[in-house]
């Protein structure tokens, strides 16, 4: 991103390692004004840390944030721009859903009918108007997590925090959620950092999405392009199903098994390698020249099947359309070819290579 | 006969109730009627009437101990609690070495009987304590009279009541969730706003407890103002002991503590409906 174009969150080289050693080092992040990022990475990743750092609930060993070009290191939560929908809710038990939603704006002098009209258009929102008089308690999870989405989103933060917003909610409302928050995002060009350990949530609401493994940033790009180019294999494993081969490079030639293919990666030293091929990259043909495989399982989802392939020790998955799910059955010997790919070199895990891609 | 099955669990639960019920019947409902019983006979065994009651607040003495009474417990009960919440506050939310000491030693008060403890503070505080004597040796020789008069008691009564209510304070704020915290300050709450609006009101029960136990305990105290109070005015346990046994006044000391049973109710009265109310 363009640093020179004041962004509206900026996080510089910041660090934050806990007495246990555990933590996040070096994340950089410019995030512009009305963008959505995505952090998203396997629990204990430092999605949480990097979040509260902003917040103003940690203090970072290094680095910097800016809002808006501002430094906000030196300011408590109290002062920061910031609005954070808390992991684990953190609503106020001695105040009504009402009360909860109406407390940042009463502190912020807003006239009665003008607090009254926001809350309620706030709890329509998030589906919840029936719940303005009960307690917190009274409530189930996922209705706690909306009165808490709720809550920080009338707060107008400059930069909005959520940290896993939906996690309490079942699959059907944590996607209306979701489109929900979109729209919102959209509409007001709000600036959010979104929390997840979700990759399919992170691929359908991102604008950007910030890979994290063990506290370092592993790959930050569009979704589409996470998904398509992942820069390791943890990437390429984390986000979407993937098969996970191995290979050898010889510098030209990628071979697998009995497929040999151009080595399209000048960085990939010699050597044994990873492959990662997507379910809906790999061809079915029944004619030889490709992988020698056999039919397992043939499972009919909908609109398209996914078929398991034996390969050696492997289990590929591969998905076809349904009408060529037609044609396959259990026990059926079975070529596999690739129409993509991705390598990696085979003991790095987090290490970042160049973009890498095959056809073969 | 035929008994259903909720008589069967009526009389169980009557056969669990009766033994503690006869146990207050008899320690504390019967003493109580007595006590009004013999305060409503005047003192020259002549009738029956408010004669005693109508002493209690007429005769300047009686008066001037009454109000003496309820300044010493009102003060003592105000300040205990003022410096308990603080201590309970700094000791949940603030951070360090003191914290870890204050937090290690502010009970101890609680471990020294009262008779001991009064007459440390008269070692401590007297004319002729060392503390007088340790100001002395650097020149200073008004010391103020604190033992034998209302502030020594007050200072008793804070000696007494301070570490138990930080006890039942820190506990309360301990209760208080850090994320509650962090989401009122990330709301924008300030200072004054979070101890008002969160931690007071997250606390306001225990506080009520404090309260209350504080002033109960204050009220009927003896053993303090009997050893360093004033010889008058005299506080209610001290002059109700000397009515009874100095003058042989039993209905007029039956009176006084009727009154001061009442002042408890009223007391208790708050503190019932405090514990009554949801959340
Ligand atoms: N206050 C703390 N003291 C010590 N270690 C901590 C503290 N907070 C977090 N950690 C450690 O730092 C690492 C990152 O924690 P963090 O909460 O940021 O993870 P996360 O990505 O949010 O995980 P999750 O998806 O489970 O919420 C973890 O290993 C965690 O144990
Ligand atoms: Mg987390």
């Amino acid at each position: 991103m363009n640093t020179t174009v004041e962004s509206q969150l900026s996080i510089r080289n910041l660090s934050k390692v806990f007495k246990t050693g555990d933590g996040v080092r070096n994340i950089s992040l410019d995030i512009a004004k009305g963008e959505m990022v995505t952090l998203l990475g396997p629990s204990g990743c430092g999605k949480t840390t990097v979040l509260r750092s902003i917040g103003g609930f940690l203090e970072p060993d290094h680095g910097d944030i800016l809002i808006r070009g501002n430094s906000v290191l030196n300011l408590p939560p109290e002062k920061r721009p910031t609005a954070m929908v808390f992991q684990s809710y953190n609503l106020w038990p001695h105040m009504t859903v009402y009360e909860n939603l109406a407390f940042g704006l009463k502190i912020r002098k807003y006239k009665k009918p003008d607090i009254e009209r926001e809350v309620t258009a706030a709890l329509e929102l998030v589906q919840l108007s029936s719940a303005a008089s009960k307690n917190p308690t009274q409530l189930s999870g996922g209705q706690q997590q909306r009165v808490a989405l709720a809550r920080a989103l009338l707060l107008k933060p400059d930069v909005l925090l959520l940290d896993e917003p939906f996690s309490a909610l079942d699959a059907k409302l944590r996607m209306e959620m979701r489109e929900e928050l979109r729209d919102i995002q959209t509409l007001t060009e709000m600036t959010m950092v979104f929390v997840t350990h979700d990759q399919e949530e992170a691929l359908s609401i991102s604008d950007r999405i910030v890979v994290m493994h063990g506290g370092q940033i592993e790959q930050l790009s569009t979704p589409q392009e996470i998904y398509d180019a992942p820069q390791s294999s943890f990437v390429a494993s984390f986000i979407g199903r993937i098969n996970v081969l191995k290979g050898v490079s010889d510098g030209q030639h990628i071979t697998v098994g009995e497929l040999r293919v151009p080595n399209p990666n000048v960085a990939l030293p010699i050597g044994d390698c990873i492959v990662a091929v997507r379910p809906e990259d790999i061809y079915l043909s029944t004619q030889a020249g490709g992988l020698e495989g056999q039919i397992r399982q043939v499972m009919v989802l909908g609109h398209y099947a996914e078929i398991s392939v034996n390969y050696k020790e492997e289990t590929l998955k591969v998905f076809v359309p349904r009408e060529q799910a037609a044609t396959l059955h259990p026990g059926q010997s079975i070529s596999l070819m690739f129409h993509k790919m991705n390598v990696f070199p085979a003991i790095s895990v987090s290490e970042v290579a160049p973009r890498q891609e095959a056809h073969a | 006969m035929m008994m259903n099955a909720s008589v069967k669990k009526g009389i169980l639960g009557l056969a669990l109730v009766i033994p503690s019920f006869l146990i207050l019947f008899f320690v504390v409902i019967v003493p109580i009627v007595y006590a009004i019983r013999e305060s409503l006979i005047d003192e020259n065994g002549s009738g029956f009437g408010l004669a005693n009651y109508i002493r209690l607040f007429t005769e300047p003495t009686m008066r001037k101990n009454i109000i003496y009474t309820l300044n010493v417990t009102i003060v003592s009960t105000l300040l205990s609690l003022v410096i308990s919440y603080s201590l309970a506050v700094y000791l949940r939310f603030g951070h360090g070495w003191v914290v870890k000491w204050i937090n290690r030693l502010y009970f101890i008060p609680m471990f020294v009987p009262g008779v001991i403890a009064t007459y440390g503070l008269i070692t401590m505080y007297g004319n002729h304590g060392w503390l007088s004597r340790l100001l002395l040796l650097i020149g200073i020789d008004t010391f103020p009279k604190i033992i034998y008069d209302y502030n020594g008691l007050v200072l008793a009564n804070l000696w007494f009541n301070i570490p138990f209510a930080t006890m039942l304070l820190s506990s309360a704020l301990a209760a208080v969730p850090n994320s509650v915290i962090e989401s009122a300050r990330d709301a924008g709450a300030n200072i004054g706003q979070l101890f008002f609006r969160f931690v007071l009101p997250l606390s306001y029960k225990t506080m009520w407890v404090a309260i209350t136990f504080i002033f109960m305990g204050v009220i009927g105290s003896f053993t303090a103002p009997f050893l360093i109070g004033a010889n008058s005015p005299q506080v209610l346990g001290v002059a109700m002991q000397q009515v009874f046994s100095n003058y042989q006044e039993t209905h007029t000391a039956s009176a006084m503590a009727v009154l001061m049973f009442l002042l408890c109710s009223v007391m208790g009265y708050f503190y019932i409906r405090t514990m009554g109310k949801e959340g």
